[in-house]
């Protein structure tokens, strides 16, 4: 007997959002058993670092945290890449955003007033775009690939942070440690929970996916960034300019990643410190794919992120397994994500021996 | 500047561009079977601490190599998979395979951060290398001339052979190469894991040639680096040895700066250290400043190959 | 003597589609074998299998008397079965001989080889330079590298799949004297086209295809053209329904002295083309393809957006700085040849691929937002009033035929009631019925009162449909002449650069 792919008349739409769900649980499946053949507890880094996280309603609202960014960047990214931008320096705009806010905090040291945490806001969404607009323009005007530039620019916007926190910017009180003094209490993000760390970050995540969901699915901006992916050709011959569309995915992705910069900055950091840059630009970019590009598929994602990161510290503390365990968890999902993609446009088919004889 | 400066200086550099321009030769031969492989990254740390744990458990520069060519190939063969067998999206899978060697190579060197390994010596042995015009051409280690050597081999295979003719049509134009009658999935898979031992080996570069020790992500972005080469070498593999040293040399003066070196500290080390990366966007933006240069690209680039039946 | 090729029962099907069913014919040695059929007539099916690129379902293929599985390319051109591609199977960036290498199965030096293509080419009278770019060669340059390609392995049986869609009158002259040399020498020849004055010219017997079934066998020089072409589409045939001695209204479309800027490598720019098409008016523009009749669509469309406001005016009002949108806003609407990626989206439904182009004209957009209720009702207007066989306004584009793709976006380009509309080959690769439906809705655009632009590489649907004709040749365009008074061999000299009569019957070759 032997299988063979068929292509669909339509994709399967069934597929489209069932893929996602089996790259899940084929990633814990699988995952067990590796991590059972070279070694480890298998079955208890997957119980770690899928479930624990769910069923200790002590870890929620860690999750609500750790997903709020890496949906925030998501959904900036999943709007990109539908345009076929392929921002993946998301985490060189995060760091950004977060400087920019930063930036605003120390300025306003000792003051007090409800403006200041909206001005964070505003100089981090400004300092995320503003950084992604270097490969915009790049690209807009002399064809660099975006991939290399955007991704560049995260490496030295790494460095720009070790750099500020070291000599400009350091807490003169700090004992020389390299870390900004921590943010006056006007520019800190409040607890929306009482006696949680359930920052404002969460629900403005809820509400950037609603928004972008509604925007993606019903605008003419929707419709753009969607028709200069998937056909240039076509969407230069409807109207579209490809340049702009560049420029607007590049602005809202970067500027969205700027907003999650601010957030984090002003929330659970409160300060700005050289381990700021923590992965949630790159890992937003699987957030976006298991996501489906889909705003509300990427809150879906988030969480499931943010799920194995909780649960990787869990398997840390419990089980001894390294951090970068769940970096390999993570990949596996996406690696199984775009296996699945075939199923969308093609079905197995199993070849009839009869047939199979002569082919 | 004294004579045994400049001699350093290029010893330096050549040994700071050996591991982006192993990569980019892999990556140079993969692009021109029409595949873009962003998993360099990825690929060169698996190779780095397959390298390295083989250098530890058996103290063997030469099987280190080895295995690091193997581990590369392992895990190009995941990509080519995705993107050959099930046409799956190429920038992705490439982004998939970096975020997944970065993950595996911290897990399986987990436990071997400051535990020390030689490096490995020079070819030639030191009585040849006395005088320092001689240390020039004779006092690197086996890997830099493999370095040169594959670029002379690459050139040679693609220009004059019949086989590298073949990948050219391929990353050409896949589906007129499937008329005829080649293997447009079998030729992509070798030039794929040709790139993967390439990285592989270059990945192993950092703890025999650079620095004796293992450290999570220790290839910093240069897989990047030896992408971006490519595009700027205008898929030439002459051009790539001005790209890499161009950047071992940036590279070689960070090295000094950090060591104190005169005018150079004046400058923050934290700049020093960004100026490879900023070095790669100048680069790029030069490069697309000369007109047509991305008419050199293989025109399949990064296309899924679709035959209709 | 035995068969040189002999089909027995060949049947292959395709998901949803029996391409060829249960077909028997036979190919003699030095026969010139024509296979006759629409589009999607299961010809191409047909000789993919006899070159070993897909294998039947059922059925025999016999070589010289023996039944053989044709496995791959390879096998069949061991056998000595030599194909010419319609889509030519080249590498533009790699030389004459590096392409003709690249189809050698053995293993031959350079300069040997080098050698023996010089000897084809002189052969035959196939001349071109090895060394050259593909792609800084015509496309009749182009399809003799595949020629010469396949005569290099001395082959018995040469398969020429659609040689001419893209040849001027006389380079297929040229090439028919080549397919009568080899055919002389024994070499059987089974060409595929779905042009019959080409065939009674030239072929000793016809296998005629319709619906993946062999129709009959005949000889072509017994036949009437009229004859065959009923038993290539079937029912009867169906003429343009055109009024008789139409008046044409005043000048609608200006174009002046329009001019594009060479963008790439190896696209032809138009180069100070004017011309005027009236109210009512079907403008014909022929040309061999790649000649600037992509650059011409994207200048008149608005994609190519050029620095003279009046290169181009719908009654006296300039255009020639607006961008699609705001032209089609003017009343000018344009479908270009490529329909998927180009025209429309395959991975959007119809009613998406509406939004593409009708969204302004139609007003199916408020205050940013895009009313899909609107673009559904308007696709499905357009799914009904031109019989395209699609499931409704949600099918995606790529699930039609091309045929049935075609007929929508004409008809979403129609039913906004353009007052001008430039088209760029509105039947290329569609079957009959539907070429007919494209062809009447277009004649009854103009009449009423719409100017028409059809740019098209087939002369018979421009004879057919047009008023006036001008041919488009490196960039720049012909005086136009009213359709009536031209002949085939002018406009075959046009196409093939040549102007003026003096200069022209110089250039004949002999």
């Amino acid at each position: 007997m032997q299988f063979r792919l068929e292509k669909r008349l339509e994709p399967s739409r069934l597929m489209l959002y069932a893929t996602p769900i089996a790259a899940v649980l084929l990633t814990m499946v699988i995952g067990a058993v590796i991590f059972s053949l070279i070694g480890y507890d298998g079955i208890g880094a997957v119980r770690e670092i899928f479930f624990t996280p769910l069923t200790n309603a002590f870890k929620w609202q860690d999750l609500g945290v750790k997903a709020a960014p890496l949906i925030i960047i998501g959904v900036g990214l999943s709007i990109a890449y539908r345009a076929n931008v392929w921002n993946i320096g998301a985490e060189g705009q995060y760091v950004m955003g977060g400087l920019a806010a930063t930036w605003v905090a120390l300025s306003t040291y000792g003051m007090s007033g409800w403006w200041i945490l909206p001005l964070m806001m505003l100089a981090g969404v400004i300092g995320g775009a503003a950084y992604a607009a270097i490969p915009a323009l790049l690209k807009t005007r002399l064809g660099v690939n975006e991939i290399l530039t955007s991704l560049m620019l995260t490496y030295a916007s790494v460095q720009l942070v070790y750099y500020l926190v070291r000599a400009p910017w350091k807490d003169p009180m700090g004992m020389g440690f390299p870390q900004t003094r921590i943010f006056s209490e006007a520019a800190r993000l409040p607890t929306i929970i009482p006696g949680t760390i359930v920052h404002m970050g969460v629900p403005i995540a809820v509400a950037v996916a609603l928004i972008a969901w509604f925007v993606m699915s019903r605008s003419v901006f929707g419709y753009q960034m969607k028709v200069v992916g998937a056909a240039p050709h076509a969407a230069r011959y409807g109207g579209f300019s490809e340049n702009k569309t560049i420029w607007l995915a590049m602005l809202v992705s970067g500027g969205l990643a700027g907003m999650a910069g601010m957030l984090e900055v002003a929330g659970p950091f409160q300060r700005m410190v050289p381990g700021f840059p923590t992965n949630y630009g790159f890992t937003a970019i699987i957030v976006a794919f298991l996501g489906r590009l889909n705003p509300l598929g990427v809150i879906f994602a988030g969480i499931v992120m943010a799920i194995t990161f909780v649960g990787g510290e869990v398997a840390q503390t419990s089980i001894g397994l390294s951090s970068s365990a769940t970096g390999v968890f993570q990949a596996m999902m996406l690696f199984f994500l775009l296996a699945g993609d075939i199923l969308v446009r093609y079905r197995i088919k199993r070849v009839a021996p009869a047939a199979e004889a002569r082919a | 500047m004294t004579p045994e400066l400049i001699i350093a200086i290029i010893v330096t550099v050549v040994g700071a561009s050996t591991p982006i321009l192993i990569a980019a030769t892999g990556e140079l031969v993969v692009e021109k079977a029409g595949v873009l492989n962003l998993g360099v990254e990825g690929m060169m740390l698996v190779g780095a601490i397959a390298a390295f744990i083989t250098l530890f458990l058996t103290g063997n520069h030469y099987l280190a190599i080895a295995l690091a060519a193997a581990a590369g190939v392992a895990t190009s063969l995941i990509f080519g998979f995705l993107t050959l067998s099930l046409s799956a999206n190429q920038t992705a899978t490439g982004l998939a395979l970096t975020i997944f060697g970065t993950g595996f190579s911290a897990l399986a060197g987990q436990g071997y951060s400051a535990r020390p390994v030689t490096l490995l010596g020079p070819l030639f042995p030191a009585e040849i290398a006395t005088h320092p015009v001689w240390r020039v051409l004779f006092g690197y280690s086996a890997l830099v001339y493999f370095s040169l050597a594959m670029v002379i081999a690459v050139w040679w295979f693609l220009k004059k052979t019949r086989a590298g003719l073949i990948l050219r049509a391929v990353g050409e134009n896949d589906l007129s190469a499937h008329s005829i009658g080649y293997s447009v999935v079998g030729v992509r898979y070798a030039a794929v894991a040709f790139g993967g031992a390439m990285a592989g080996i270059a990945g192993a570069c950092f703890p025999l040639l650079l620095t004796p020790q293992w450290a999570e992500r220790m290839t910093a972005g240069r897989g990047w680096i030896a992408v971006a080469l490519v595009v700027f070498a205008s898929w030439k593999p002459f051009r790539l040895l001005a790209g890499a040293y161009l950047f071992g040399l940036v590279m070689t003066m960070e090295l000094y700066a950090k060591a104190g070196g005169g005018p150079l500290s004046v400058i923050p080390s934290e700049l020093w250290a960004a100026l490879p990366y900023l070095v790669t966007i100048a680069v790029l933006v030069l490069i697309s400043i000369r007109r047509d240069a991305s008419s050199n690209a293989p025109a399949c680039l990064g296309r899924p190959f679709l035959p209709s039946n | 003597m035995p068969y040189r090729l002999e089909l027995t029962g060949i049947t292959k099907r395709f998901p949803g589609v029996l391409a060829n069913d249960n077909v028997s014919f036979a190919v003699k040695p030095g026969e010139i074998h024509a296979l006759l059929g629409e589009n999607g007539a299961g010809k191409s099916t047909l000789v993919k299998m006899i070159y070993g690129i897909m294998q039947p379902d059922a059925g025999e293929i016999a070589w010289d008397g023996q039944v053989v599985n044709v496995t791959n390319p390879k096998a069949a051109r061991k056998l000595g079965i030599g194909m010419v591609f319609q889509h030519f199977s080249l590498f533009e960036a790699l030389s004459v001989l590096e392409n003709i290498a690249l189809g050698m199965d053995a293993k031959i030096p350079a300069r040997e080889l080098e050698a023996r293509i010089r000897e084809v080419m002189n052969t035959y009278g196939l001349l071109l330079d090895p060394h050259r770019t593909v792609a800084t060669l015509s496309v009749g340059e182009r399809q003799r590298i595949e020629i010469v390609r396949a005569l290099l392995l001395d082959p018995k049986l040469l398969i020429m799949d659609e040689p001419t869609s893209v040849l001027t009158p006389q380079e297929v002259e040229q090439l028919f004297d080549v397919l009568r040399k080899l055919a002389a020498q024994g070499c059987s020849i089974l060409y595929i086209s779905h042009k019959l004055h080409e065939i009674k010219a030239l072929c000793d017997t016809a296998t005629i295809l319709r619906g993946g079934k062999l129709v009959d066998t005949c000889d072509p020089r017994q036949e009437t053209s009229r004859s065959m072409a009923e038993k290539m589409i079937g029912a009867g045939l169906k003429d343009i329904v055109r009024q008789p001695g139409r008046s044409m209204g005043k000048p609608k479309l200006v174009v002046s002295r329009l001019s594009t800027r060479k963008t790439g490598h190896f696209d032809v720019p138009v180069d100070d083309v004017s011309f005027t098409v009236r109210a009512g008016e079907i403008f014909g523009i022929a040309g061999v393809a790649g000649n600037g009749q992509n650059a011409l669509l994207d200048a008149l469309s608005g994609e190519i957006i050029g620095d003279d406001k009046d290169a181009v005016t719908i009654d006296g009002y300039p255009l020639g700085l607006l961008g699609t949108t705001g032209r089609r806003k003017h009343g000018l609407c344009a479908v270009p040849e490529e329909r998927n990626g180009h025209a429309a989206i395959g991975d959007f439904s119809l009613s998406d691929n509406s939004v593409l182009t009708a969204r302004d004209r139609l007003g199916m957009v408020m205050l940013g937002l895009i009313n899909s209720g609107a673009a559904k009702t308007y696709t499905g207007k357009v799914i009904a009033d031109f019989a395209v066989k699609a499931l409704g306004p949600g099918s995606t584009a790529g699930s039609l035929s091309g045929g049935n793709l075609q007929k929508y976006i004409m008809g979403r380009e129609i039913l906004q009631k353009p007052s001008v509309l430039v088209v760029s080959q509105p039947t290329w690769g569609v079957d009959a019925g539907a070429a007919a439906a494209i062809h009447q809705a277009l004649v009854d655009l103009a009449a009423a009162g719409s100017a028409i632009v059809v740019i098209s590489q087939d002369l018979d649907e421009l004879l057919a449909l047009c008023d006036m004709l001008a041919v488009i040749n490196l960039g720049h365009l012909s005086p136009a002449r009213p359709v009536d008074g031209v002949s085939v061999e002018e406009i075959g000299l046009l196409m093939g650069g040549v102007h003026g009569t003096m200069e022209g019957a110089d250039a004949v070759p002999a």
